[in-house]
């Protein structure tokens, strides 16, 4: 699972029939120096470029969220479903000590 | 499989419920020498390593859904092992 930041939502309007009615995050990944600024700073960007995940917790913009991503991304669903990055935790604390 | 080092958890109360009860450890990656190599991964840990704690996570998704149970769970890294240290940093 990987930690980012909830920078907007996309609506489909054409899709593949398995992703209508889905919910979608537009998220940019953490980097190692967000994590020791933690939650409460102002939202920022990490180096990685931004991807667009399946939600179904709820997540909203500027929420930090954590994500999978890869073949377990589709795991949830019922029928097959071309989903590679889906929300798997809304973040309520991160506690980090980076070792020096 | 990563080596890693475990520098912090998360606390998330909505979730996916096959994360129920299992604790979510922050580990980055490091190479041999032990600088930081990419950023940080979250993993389920099920053998309470410590702060500072060298780590091997494994991204095998089906060995993480058969541990917590959840054929249908989307988790995906596991720590699977921890790494024979004298102190953080000191590898016997």
């Amino acid at each position: 699972m990987k930690l980012g930041t909830v920078i907007g939502r996309v609506t489909l309007s054409k899709s593949v029939d398995s992703l209508k009615g889905g919910r979608f995050l537009v998220v940019s990944p953490f980097s190692r120096e967000q994590f020791e600024r933690g939650l409460d700073a102002a939202a920022s960007f990490g180096t990685d470029p931004s991807l667009v995940v399946y939600d179904n917790l709820g997540g909203g913009v500027r929420q930090v969220i954590g994500y999978e991503e890869g073949r377990e991304a589709a795991q949830p669903f019922a029928q097959p479903t071309p989903v590679d990055a889906i929300n798997a935790a809304l973040v309520d604390e991160i506690f980090y000590s980076p070792f020096k | 499989m990563l080596l890693a080092r475990v520098e912090g958890n998360v606390v998330a109360t909505r979730k996916h419920p096959s994360y129920e009860g299992w604790r979510l450890v922050i580990c980055q990656p490091i190479g041999t020498t032990g600088e930081a190599e990419g950023s940080p991964q979250i993993a389920i840990d099920a053998y309470g390593a410590g702060m500072h704690q060298q780590v091997i996570i494994s991204s095998d998704g089906l060995a993480s859904r058969k541990a917590v149970g959840d054929d249908k769970s989307p988790v995906r890294w596991m720590v699977t092992a921890v790494v024979d240290e004298s102190e953080p940093g000191k590898r016997i």
